[in-house]
């Protein structure tokens, strides 16, 4: 009976269902609700805004809603070809990618840097209400006194990014190092591994998921405040298009420059940087599987 | 009386007793003391102030003028803080109707936030349902509702309202799911072999396991729809502390502006020390010592798990 059992294993032809065939069913018959789920919403969610935002505005408003001024998905997509028609988008995005990778590179040296310093007592002490400060005051506030102070020179913005992400990196770096494996950094140090070699192959990679911690989280705070920089002091980038747009009143472009923007840092943050992460983490099992 | 005799020696090791020579350690330790640090810091500030301010005369002499003084901005706080002040709203009207805003929406984010959270945390097909967008209003930039509903509702509260609902909400729902899926199944399981009656089971098990993470949410609805609210005041707003700050600006007082950016720090930090921090004293006190930094630990590692799995915060 026995090996006629195994046999029936093996064979998918089967007509006893196998354990793992009916979990495999199982996950299926979820994922395809999981997707019939979410596709229903992306169905719906666009629809009431097609059909239905311009009246729950208006009542939510008290008064009529001007139709100009709540544009649906279908104008915001033919907003978008035409923009792209007139061929400023590339050159606005650059702009503004280039103060993002200029401010928040330097925001993460620095970040990083105060990161390892606090390590000392003495130092932490001294970093403490920088660290404070920065993340609990509102990035307006680094904007309007950068902006009232350098003008349009791009100095300006990017200070203010520094001083709204670094603490992000900071606060991530002194948690790696706490957690830093001392029994491992002990037996290197008794069997004589060299300084290089104990960074590069315990310090380093145990940081690493640390440090991509805070890029993500940077990153995402960091797009943010640059284009509400471009709205108060440049005269280029998204910030500055949505900036005229919504002076203009013209919804269907303003919401069209935010859009293209959010999807596009939304597709650096999840897709990029996620895969790299995935990549250079494939040794940790525990990193993939949660 | 020997015990009180050996002790400083048992203590103090090798060292004797002797008060000259721990009075002549002391300046080391005050110097390396992490308070004095603390308190060197604004020091280190205005240094790099001053400095600056001397290094720009030297360069760019017609550029000073604009550049705010640190007494400058002493004197304009002092003038704010006694009420006289050339803005329409002195300093306690305008934070009082900020956070009036504030409170107004932060309390329907929690209420709705909380509602959505629970259903996602308890039906896949809910979750399925409100996940993806959930994510995507977490990763929109707060400017992004502001202008909009400043061009939607024009200048009254609404506007700045629905920012800070908007700009709060997700964060609410994704840790009450959290906190939802992280509730002890044994427990229950246990209460319903014990027949303990429904509401005693959510009174006892479900709102204690859900505290943290509420307050979780609580902190950062509240912190996130401040940010939203002063740049949402920016741009539709006739009064509160955003519009002020905007004011010193457009008036071009840049001492104006460095002072009122001081004021949003501590109204901002006085709230997490005077409201957040005697809270979860409070609510957490059933908990002994030990496990409260438990909870601590758990906070940050559900910070961390955000950044690993959802879209980070703000």
């Amino acid at each position: 009976m026995t090996t006629t059992d195994t046999t029936t294993v093996e064979t998918p032809s089967a007509p006893r269902v196998t354990e793992e065939e009916l979990a495999r069913r199982a996950r299926r018959s979820e994922l395809t609700s999981r997707w019939f789920w979410r596709i229903l919403s992306y169905i719906a969610v666009l629809a009431i805004w097609e059909f239905a935002l311009l009246d729950i505005f208006s009542f939510l408003r008290g008064s009529p809603l001007d139709p100009k001024l709540l544009p649906g998905p279908s104008q915001v997509v033919s907003t978008f070809f035409e923009i792209w028609g007139e061929g400023t988008m590339p050159a606005a995005f650059q702009a503004t990618l280039t103060r993002i990778a200029v401010g928040f590179g330097l925001s993460f040296l620095i970040g990083a840097m105060i990161g390892i310093l606090m390590q000392s007592k003495w130092f932490e002490g001294f970093f403490k209400d920088a660290v404070l400060i920065s993340l609990s005051a509102p990035g307006l506030i680094w904007v309007l006194i950068t902006a009232i102070i350098f003008g349009n020179r791009p100095l300006g913005p990017t200070i203010a990014i520094i001083l709204t992400t670094f603490a992000l990196v900071t606060v991530n770096v002194s948690e790696g190092i706490k957690a830093l494996p001392k029994d491992l950094l002990d037996m290197a140090k008794s069997y004589r591994v060299s300084v290089f070699k104990r960074n590069r192959q315990i310090v380093i990679p145990h940081l690493a998921p640390y440090l991509f911690t805070g890029l993500r989280f940077g990153f995402s705070i960091a797009w943010k405040v640059t284009v509400l920089t471009e709205v108060f002091s440049s005269s280029e980038g998204i910030g500055f298009e949505m900036r005229i747009s919504a002076v203009l009143f013209d919804m269907s472009e303003f919401l069209t420059w935010i859009l293209a923007f959010f999807f596009f840092a939304l597709f650096l943050e999840k897709v990029v940087l996620e895969a790299i992460e995935r990549r250079y983490f494939r040794w940790r099992q525990a990193v993939t599987a949660t | 009386m020997t015990v009180t005799e050996t002790r400083p020696t048992a203590t103090g090791g090798s060292q004797p007793p002797n008060p000259a020579q721990r009075l002549s350690a002391l300046p080391a330790k005050i110097a390396k003391s992490p308070l004095l640090a603390r308190v060197l810091f604004p020091v280190f500030l205005f240094a790099v102030w001053e400095l600056s301010l001397i290094a720009v005369e030297e360069i760019w002499p017609f550029a000073v003028d604009v550049l705010p003084t640190p007494s400058e901005v002493g004197g304009f706080m002092w003038d704010e803080f006694i009420t006289d002040t050339l803005a329409r709203k002195n300093l306690y009207e305008t934070f009082f109707i900020s956070l009036r805003r504030l409170m107004s929406g932060f309390a329907i984010a929690m209420v709705l936030g909380t509602a959505l959270g629970l259903a996602m945390g308890l039906s896949r097909a809910t979750n399925a349902f409100c996940h993806d967008w959930t994510m995507a209003i977490l990763a929109m930039p707060a400017l992004a509702w502001a202008l909009f509903n400043s061009i939607i509702f024009g200048f009254d509260d609404r506007g700045p309202i629905l920012t800070v609902i908007l700009a709060g909400i997700p964060f609410v729902i994704v840790n009450v799911r959290e906190g939802v899926r992280n509730t002890p199944r044994e427990l229950f399981d246990m209460a319903r072999s014990f027949q303990v009656p429904q509401s005693k089971v959510i009174r006892h098990v479900l709102v204690p396991s859900l505290m943290p993470f509420m307050f979780a949410a609580a902190r950062y609805c509240f912190s996130i729809g401040w940010k939203g609210l002063v740049i949402a005041e920016v741009f539709g707003g006739q009064d509160g502390a955003g519009w002020t700050i905007k004011f010193w600006y457009d008036a071009h007082r840049a001492h104006g502006v460095v002072g009122y950016a001081a004021f949003f720090v501590i109204f901002a930090i006085l709230f997490e020390r005077l409201v957040f921090e005697p809270i979860s004293r409070r609510a957490f006190r059933w908990r002994p010592q030990l496990q409260t930094e438990v909870v601590e630990e758990a906070f940050g590692e559900h910070h961390e798990h955000y950044g690993e799995e959802e879209t980070a915060r703000r």
